[in-house]
């Protein structure tokens, strides 16, 4: 027998081959046999850039202030909104913190707009926006309900948290409830100095604020088929964007704050753009699923997957909102969260990690994979 | 007889009395009529014998002939004439399995089952093995070999440790592993961790295990990596070659054809 | 405690939103009690769907018709208070599947349900950690499923129930005093919806059961507009209640069961039923009354089960087309 004959074929139905020899099934799919004619996919079907179809609905929980259930491919996740008030008089460290630092801090948010709002420390000090994320709701197989968090489950958590507040996406101002004390005295003769010697809880213009909304933002996978990551984050934007916050004021009577149950006084939160995330994993024919002996590819090996590629040879394919297959199928993890302002695309963060195949050149190809995805589920997240 | 048999049947639904029928898998007897036990087509599949009744059941695999024209793509997976419905996806004794080694220790390996073939592959154990097992067993696909369920999943037993809790597990012992010479056995020999086994269910086993052997020509090794990390094929019953480097392994190999 | 594994908010806690509506002395004269508009024996439709998540070996999503308040509500905001809520759950079903390699040798399929109320379901916002309520459920909902499984065909092997209540009923009319519903009547018509979900998801998993169990829920309430009409406040006996809609409740009863067998898998029965007589003419007990209310509404749920377990089998049978 040659030892160049090529092993022999066990016949295999697709489903079973898919179960043995994950990694040979998803290599076949994407790269067909030249003489088969047949373009390269992958084993779902679709396109190495294309993404699941997606679609989005919200307002349809009746307990929350916003939601939003938002299915990408068969991965869906549900986002409830739910707000509750933190009152001043509850911040441990409120009437010191204030006393020191809110006079001047006051005179930026009235005068810019709340783009340069330096309050926006708020929110991540006083915990303000509470994510967390749940897996064990049966969506996979392995998630045992009833346990604690699964360490997927807390890190996308953390991710959802960072990101909402590097995207600095909700404002700090749509969450205080301010109060204006009435003024006993003459107008405006009350000086910072006398304030503070004071030690009130009173400002310069007679208003102070008397709460704080604490959004608690809650997502459940109902279904994890993959890339959890752009479903939870897109059902987090699109209940943000549902969420009514009702008016709400100070009652010196009470000594509380009350709501407005009236609809028509709500107001929607004020997001800061609409980042869109979209992660991508590389899948390469030769790691062969941990197998390779060497961690890294030296230069000539490098250079030989360089020249097999322009030869049309393809040796690795970067796959756009991976399935769960393919998540476990791969090292490297890029995910992009991207904004569009004026036809520009800014990039609001980039995370890459587990391999050494993508780099500048194929960021820079991601990034613009990443704005069309912007505008596709921008589209999506409008008409919900 | 009254009723006609519905095509589809729901769990809860009389189907015939067993006067008429005998019960097959997917039903159960109540009142002496025949009920369905699980959601699917009905299947009646003729007696063997003029005096025994015809066997009614509710198949678990997708009804072939239902889409007759819906599966143009898929020619291969068309099974000629009905499939031997499968009991339940669970494996049982004398069921044909394929599994991977996840342990090698030196009086037994332990195997975790992926994927659970026909057991009516297992009939025809006394005759020769004719072109065989490695094919498509009758349709007889279990719930989980649906291509969309398993490709929403992680695919990659290597990469998620957990994922063999979700398997089930398996031992082949030192003495099952081959017909012949069994007090020579070295179970490194046999098996490597990793490797595709094909076994049969000899026992279900305790709690945890169930135990198969692969001590026939057609059972053993049908897959295997080499040190070096390439698929071998295998060269004779006991060895498997690299195409690359050319190095040559031991193994308990199947017989692939 | 704090938390380690979760994202707490912040330390001193919250408090929610309370309406200046709520606060005005409790004439009732801004918003009114839900009234119900369905006939006693008038059920909410129920959506449901199997198959809906790829990865559980069999699912079922399930979502009550809003009650017409709250389709009001919903057409035309006016009120951040929701009148009502109707239930929707998601339901999957993993298995069978190795038992832990703690467990002990089972020659039946074992069953393990779990139900967790999402935060964000009820509108008292839940904990992360299965309260009581909760594990309450699980019970109720695993002695219903364990009669209608033939677990002898699966040794070995684990089944796991898992159900997701996104949004619950409500326990009682929001604009009522917290202790004027004594029970938590909202309970039992998750419990009936878990039983019909769970049931079309194991159906959908084509694990063997003797029937499609379906829940039910018949309640004897008394209330105030009946008795402005006249008729003197005679309890009356209603199918499938939404508990806002109803002053008081006095008893209510959820039961799971098979209609091909005539058999009742789990009954739960609360309140008092012993001053029910239902009219002159009706000599039936209270309870009997209540527990044959509850199998009609068990009947009418079965009708839709079946259509989803029907649409899953024929999904299934045609699964020849995309294997490929």
């Amino acid at each position: 027998m040659a030892s160049s004959a090529p092993p022999p074929a066990l016949t295999l139905p697709p489903s079973q081959f898919a179960r043995l020899q994950p990694h040979a099934y998803l290599l076949a799919h994407l790269s067909p046999p030249a003489s088969s004619n047949q373009p390269s996919l992958r084993a779902n079907g679709r396109q190495p850039a294309q993404f699941r179809p997606t679609s989005a609905n919200t307002g349809s929980l009746t307990h929350t202030n916003g939601s939003a259930v938002v299915r990408v491919g068969d991965t869906t996740a549900v986002c409830g909104v739910r707000a509750e008030l933190l009152p001043t008089s509850d911040i441990a460290s409120w009437s010191v913190s204030h006393a020191s630092s809110g006079a001047h801090k006051r005179a930026t948010t009235t005068k810019n707009d709340a783009d340069a709002d330096a309050d926006e420390s708020h929110i991540q000090d006083l915990n303000l926006l509470v994510p967390n994320l749940s897996l064990s709701t049966g969506c996979a197989p392995g998630f045992v309900p009833g346990a604690p968090p699964s360490a997927l489950a807390q890190s996308l958590s953390h991710q959802i948290l960072g990101l909402l507040h590097s995207t600095r996406l909700v404002r700090a101002e749509d969450l205080r409830v301010w109060y204006q004390v009435p003024s006993f005295g003459g107008d405006g003769d009350m000086d910072v100095d006398a304030e503070e010697d004071e030690g009130r809880k009173k400002k310069n213009d007679g208003k102070e604020i008397k709460a704080f909304w604490v959004l608690y933002i809650d997502i459940m996978i109902i279904s994890l088929a993959g890339n959890a990551f752009d479903a939870a984050w897109a059902a987090v934007l699109a209940a943000l964007r549902d969420t009514r916050l009702p008016r709400a004021w100070w009652d010196a009577d009470n000594e509380m704050v009350v709501c407005s149950e009236a609809v028509a006084e709500a107001t929607r939160l004020s997001l800061r753009g609409l980042p869109i995330a979209s992660s991508f994993c590389v899948f390469e024919a030769d790691a062969a699923a941990g197998w390779r002996a060497v961690i890294v590819p030296d230069a000539e090996e490098e250079k030989k997957i360089e020249e097999d590629q322009r030869r049309g040879m393809q040796r690795r394919w970067i796959l756009a909102d991976p399935d769960g297959y393919e998540e476990g199928l791969s090292q490297e993890r890029v995910c992009l969260v991207v904004d569009r302002e004026m036809g520009k695309t800014v990039i609001v963060k980039m995370e890459k990690n587990g391999g050494w195949a993508v780099d500048g050149r194929e960021l820079k190809q991601l990034v613009d994979t990443a704005a069309e995805r912007w505008e596709s589920l921008k589209l999506i997240l409008e008409q919900c | 007889m009254a009723s006609t048999l519905p095509t589809l049947a729901i769990p809860g639904q009389r189907l015939a009395p067993v006067s008429s029928y005998a019960a097959g898998p997917g039903t159960h007897v109540q009142n002496a009529n025949i009920y369905a036990s699980i959601a699917g087509p009905v299947l009646v599949n003729p007696a063997s014998s003029k005096t025994a009744k015809s066997t009614l059941s509710v198949s678990r695999s997708p009804l072939r002939k239902a889409a007759p024209a819906a599966s143009p793509s898929a020619p291969k997976s068309t099974a000629p004439g009905p499939s031997k419905p499968r009991y339940n996806t669970l494996p049982a004794v004398d069921s044909i399995v394929l599994a991977r080694v996840t342990r090698v220790q030196k009086r037994q390996a332990t195997v975790s089952i992926l994927v659970v073939l026909d057991e009516s592959a297992s009939n025809n154990k006394s005759g020769p093995q004719p072109t065989t097992t490695t094919t498509t067993p009758t349709g007889g696909s279990s719930d989980n070999d649906n291509i969309e369920a398993i490709l929403s999943s992680a695919a990659n037993p290597e990469n998620h440790s957990n994922s063999d809790e979700l398997r089930f597990q398996a031992l082949i012992r030192k003495e099952d592993v081959r017909a012949v010479e069994k007090d020579r056995v070295v179970m490194d020999e046999m098996f490597r961790v990793g490797d595709i086994v094909r076994g049969t269910v000899i026992s279900l086993g305790d709690q945890s295990f169930y135990y198969l052997t692969t001590a026939r020509n057609d059972l053993g090794v049908v897959m295997a990596r080499s040190e070096a990390g390439n698929m071998m094929f295998p060269v004779s019953w006991k060895e498997m070659r690299d195409p690359v480097t050319g190095a040559a392994e031991l193994r308990k190999v199947a017989r692939p054809f | 405690m704090t938390d380690r594994r979760r994202i707490n908010g912040p330390p001193s806690g919250t408090r929610p939103a309370v309406f200046a509506s709520s606060l005005k002395s409790a004439s009732g004269d801004a918003t009114e009690r839900p009234r119900r508009h369905r006939q006693p024996n008038e059920l909410r439709k129920i959506f449901l769907k199997t198959g809906l998540i790829p990865s559980a070996s069999g699912s079922a999503y399930l979502e009550y018709e809003p009650s017409a308040s709250l389709a009001a509500a919903r057409s035309s905001p006016q009120s951040l208070i929701p009148p009502s809520s109707a239930l929707k759950l998601a339901c999957t079903v993993h298995g069978p599947k190795p038992l832990p390699r703690s467990a002990t040798f089972s020659p039946n399929l074992v069953l393990t349900t779990h139900v967790k109320y999402a935060p964000f379901a009820a509108r008292q916002r839940k904990g992360h950690i299965r309260d009581a309520s909760e594990r309450d459920l699980g019970v109720h909902l695993e002695t219903a499923l364990r009669g209608v499984i033939v677990a002898e065909r699966w040794p070995k092997s684990g089944l796991e129930i898992t159900i997701t209540i996104l949004e619950a009923e409500d326990d009682r009319w929001w604009g009522d005093a917290p202790d004027s519903h004594d029970a938590p009547w909202g309970m039992m018509n998750v419990l009936a919806g878990c039983i019909t979900a769970a049931s079309a998801a194991i159906a959908d998993a084509r694990i063997d059961c003797l029937d499609l169990v379906a829940g039910g829920v018949a309640a004897i309430v008394s209330d105030d507009a009946v008795a402005e009409e006249g008729s003197s406040s005679t309890p009356k006996l209603m199918l499938d209640t939404d508990p806002a809609e109803h002053k008081s409740i006095l008893s209510a009863c959820v039961v799971a069961y098979m209609p091909a067998r005539d058999e009742i898998t789990e009954i739960w029965l609360k309140g008092d039923h012993s001053k029910a007589s239902l009219g002159v003419d009706d000599s039936s007990l209270g309870h009997e009354a209540l527990i044959d209310g509850a199998i009609n509404a068990a009947r009418g749920a079965h009708t839709v089960l079946v259509e989803a377990v029907l649409e899953s089998a024929e999904r299934y049978a045609g699964l020849s087309s995309s294997d490929s």
